[in-house]
């Protein structure tokens, strides 16, 4: 169903483009009233190839060397700002709760049923059809021309290929045309299965097609097709039969009902477990990455010293007037965003344990958060427990969950860790959550899954202004935690085994050891936070705060703005509170202006820039692997460092 | 006397192609050790076994008549096997000394998470004495607080000689020092590691392709070619062999 990992990318942006073109043939077809193949012809193979070329040209060539990590952060931000983009541009609103009508004649509504099993609608052969002649195509592509051996050639090795005379930019531009079209086409299709048009549903589907292209290894078309078959039919089957048995045997019913919506993720992640070969399989390494000039040094290692004392002067400052504002002179509201930011700060700094510190990629750190804010709620609800000691032990019960979550993921390396990682996140999502004693069961879904504010001895803080006096005693214990691992024993192995494995191993450094280590400190970070931000909304919200989605967006936002430095997460967690208010909706101009009736008339921004404004930090990424942050950091304080350097000698040449 | 390191039958096969046929190779303490053989003969893969990045078909490694055949890599790192790499593994990031630190820290094992905490985990002066005295030996001193990514392929290679040096190991494995140094620097390492050979005492196993270091350096030769071994014995006898001439094609003139 989709095998573009020829394109060398692991597109996950695969599903916002199927999005785009199914919401352009939907607003062709269905609003304007084309006809279907005008519809369709537009869709696919107008805007689909177009928007694949505009990203290669844009972003993706820039990226071909990168690392594989990188690439799939930014195809990450990809995945929230395309949809979001089109959205805008097009003036085109999700639509939810209706059928979406597809290309096939009445393709939902007429059944063949050729082995007595399942019946077939046309949609689905329709898309079997085409699948398979995509594959056919691809295949005669890959093994008889030219353009063909050259694109496998680029994803080896783009600057071998160079040498050898190519030009990898044309190659890799009609790679990502046609994996595009297909992507398009793909979505078109597919988009008459879902009840609504939203991108999420599309980035599941990406997921489920992760887990057929993990069959095929990522590189083989036929056996990523029979993979995609194979799920396909596997998950027909017990959707067909599991109701059919449970009618017999009832304690067969719970199993049905938690296992169906969860199965392509149990199927992705037990391939990616138990299949060795995956695990084994070494990131491709471009013989010529050598000449890759090493990654700049900590901008605070080599700066001024006089710099460090006056950044250190001003940034307490600056903590100190932004404090006493919010003390004084902040209303319900921003007390509330402040807090917010407060306490994604902590999260974020979950991130920068695994990612800046350990170099791994974790995406289910909502899921750390959810394990969190759920432990509090169950235990102030059932046991009437004290919210803080539950919030100590939600971060207990996460580092658990991540240190056994970690034991099988480890042996996997980059890429295929995030992606496991990923499949965990939506199968809590889609079962963990259901059961009662997690996600608190159907009397939560009247009730809400409530948290009260903690009551410490006489302190209680139930007021806003005592919270989040909370909310930063814990952040500054949690960052000095930070700070103290990344100096102390910990903190240097796993640097030393994000420079060399094989070294590291050679000093006697188990890599598994500190890499539990560090999936257990960054789970007990995270699920602190989710407690605390579950008090802080005295109620868990799971969906809202800790759904999969949001923690791609966490890890994006992090790696984006500096996951090595513990600014890095207090920033992230700023911008993902405040950003919103103050800039968008024009606060901080309008105080500035003192009014808002001065504001120019575009504001307020709508919200949903915000994500194509991250889709864009995201993309900054590729540019700066260390972070915006760290990068503006050095650069500037290479330039003061110039200017102080200039005037000693001044001075010392007048002396 | 038991040999500190011994393999003895090791065999290792890839996909059909037999890469070791039943070879023995053993190192006594304090002893300098070369191995060499032509393109393809094995050397890296036997290198592999004795390290356990391998786990070779058939035959058995000791360390010290202990079977550490079952052993991960770290585990046989801690007891007492250090190595250098040919293609230079250093941790980006990192000064030089702050490389010698973690491995000193990994040998005298008292860094533990509960420390960490505490802020108890940075380098403590003994600490730091110690790999300021290993980077004295090496004469790469001045270079204690440059970033790895800043030095020479030559300065490279004693900084991993440092690192494996800290680990306190008993037998130290080269892995081809030589390569892509010019003559001039790869004499100045073979005298930098004698002499540093000499004040510690732990025996050399030396995987080498130039002929010339491993006449200068060693004092018994083994010798592989396609994956057996063809001769062994001092080093100046196996260099007079005249099969081992012939396996490397008369490549080289013994003076």
């Amino acid at each position: 169903m989709l095998t573009y990992k020829t394109s060398g990318v692991f597109n996950l942006a695969f599903g916002a483009q199927a999005y785009i073109s199914a919401a352009m043939y939907f607003k062709a077809h269905s609003l304007w009233g084309w006809p279907k193949w005008a519809a369709l012809v537009v869709s696919a193979f107008v805007l689909a190839p177009l928007l694949g070329l505009v990203l290669e040209r844009l972003i993706f060539r820039h990226l071909r060397t990168a690392s594989a990590v990188s690439k799939l952060v930014i195809a990450i931000g990809l995945s929230v700002a395309l949809p979001e983009l089109f959205n805008q541009a097009a003036r085109f609103t999700a639509v939810a709760g209706r059928q979406i009508s597809g290309i096939v004649p009445d393709g939902a509504g007429v059944f063949y049923d050729p082995f007595g099993v399942y019946r077939f609608n046309r949609d689905e052969l329709a898309m079997m059809a085409v699948a398979l002649a995509a594959s056919l195509l691809l295949a005669a592509l890959f093994r008889f021309t030219m353009i063909g051996l050259a694109m496998r050639a680029v994803v080896e090795s783009p600057r071998m290929t160079e040498l050898s005379g190519i030009s990898a930019d044309r190659t890799s531009a009609f790679a990502w045309a046609l994996s595009s079209t297909f992507a398009g086409l793909a979505g078109v299709l597919i988009a008459p299965r879902f009840n609504s048009l939203i991108p999420t549903e599309f980035f599941t589907l990406v997921v489920i097609a992760v887990a057929a292209a993990a069959v095929g290894k990522l590189v083989s078309l036929p056996r990523a097709l029979l993979g995609g078959l194979g799920l396909g039919w596997f998950i027909a089957v017990f959707n067909t039969f599991l109701p059919r048995w449970s009618g017999d045997h009832t304690w067969l019913r719970p199993l049905q009902e938690n296992l169906t919506p969860s199965l392509p993720f149990v199927v992705l992640f037990g391939i990616l477990v138990l299949w060795r070969a995956i695990g084994r399989q070494t990131e491709a390494s471009d013989p010529l990455a050598g000449v890759d000039p090493p990654p700049p040094a900590l901008a605070a290692h080599q700066r001024h010293p006089k710099l460090t004392l006056f950044t250190r002067l001003f940034g307490v400052c600056f903590v100190t007037v932004v404090g006493l504002v919010v003390w004084f002179r902040a209303d319900v509201l921003w007390m509330h965003l402040v807090t917010t930011a407060v306490i994604m700060s902590v999260i974020y700094l979950s991130v920068t344990v695994i990612t800046g510190m350990a170099g791994q990629i974790s995406l289910c750190q909502g899921t750390f958060g959810a394990i969190g804010g759920f432990m509090v709620f169950q235990m102030a609800d059932r046991f009437d427990m004290s919210v803080l000691a539950a919030a100590l032990m939600g971060a207990v019960a996460a580092a658990a969950v991540g240190a056994v979550l970690s034991l099988p993921v480890l042996r996997l390396g980059g890429v295929w860790l995030a992606i496991a990682t990923l499949a965990f996140a939506f199968f809590f999502d889609a079962v963990m959550v259901k059961f009662s004693w997690v996600g608190g069961g159907s009397t939560a879904l009247l009730t809400g899954t409530r948290v009260p504010r903690p009551l410490l001895g006489p302190i209680d803080f139930a007021s806003d202004r005592a919270f989040l006096v909370l909310a930063v005693i814990v952040l500054v214990v949690v960052s000095v935690v930070v700070i103290q691992l990344r100096d102390g024993t910990i903190g240097r192995t796993l640097a030393a085994l994000r420079g060399s494995e094989v070294a590291a191993a050679s000093i006697g450094i188990s890599a598994a050891r500190a890499r539990i280590v560090a999936f257990a400190v960054s789970a007990a970070i995270a699920g602190l936070g989710g407690a605390l931000l579950s008090m802080h909304h005295q109620n868990v919200n799971y969906s809202v705060n800790f759904g999969p989605i949001n923690a791609l967006f966490w890890l994006v936002v992090v790696v984006a703005l500096g996951a090595r430095t513990v600014e890095g997460a207090i920033q992230g967690g700023a911008a993902f509170a405040l950003f919103e208010p103050l800039i968008l909706q024009g606060e901080l101009l309008a105080w500035i202006l003192r009014g808002e009736d001065h504001l120019p008339g575009f504001f307020p921004i709508a919200g949903s820039w915000r994500l194509v404004l991250f889709g864009l930090m995201a993309m900054q990424f590729a540019r700066h692997p260390e972070g915006l942050v760290e990068y503006g950091k050095r650069r500037a304080s290479a330039r003061i460092s110039r200017w102080l350097e200039a005037r000693e000698e001044r001075q010392a040449a007048v002396a | 006397m038991t040999p500190l390191l011994e393999a003895s039958g090791v065999s290792v096969a890839f996909a059909g192609i037999r890469a070791l046929v039943d070879v023995s190779v053993s190192v006594r303490a304090g002893e300098r050790v070369g191995l060499i053989g032509p393109n393809g003969a094995g050397k890296t893969t036997l290198f592999n076994c004795l390290l356990g990045i391998i786990r070779p078909g058939a035959g058995r490694v000791q360390l010290n008549g202990v079977d550490v055949g079952e052993w991960p890599v770290y585990r046989r790192a801690r007891a007492g096997m250090g190595r250098t790499f040919q293609r230079v593994e250093l941790f980006s990031d990192t000064t030089v000394r702050e490389h010698l630190f973690v491995a000193e820290r990994i040998r005298n094992g008292t860094g533990a998470f509960w420390k960490d905490l505490l802020g108890r985990g940075r380098p403590r002066p003994g600490e730091i004495a110690a790999c300021d005295e290993v980077l004295e030996l090496l004469g790469i001193a001045e270079l204690a607080d440059q970033p790895v990514e800043s030095l020479s392929l030559g300065q490279s290679r004693l900084v991993e000689v440092g690192r494996a040096l800290m680990t306190g190991p008993q037998v130290l494995l080269l892995d081809e020092p030589s390569s892509g140094l010019d003559r001039d620097e790869t004499q100045a390492l073979a005298a930098t590691l004698r002499a540093v050979q000499d004040a510690r005492g732990y025996a050399v196993l030396l995987v080498e392709h130039d002929v010339s270091l491993v006449a200068d350096f060693t004092e018994r030769t083994y010798v592989l070619d396609s994956g057996a071994l063809i001769a062994e014995g001092p080093t100046a006898d196996v260099l007079a062999d005249p099969a081992v001439r012939r396996a490397y094609l008369g490549s080289f003139e013994v003076s």
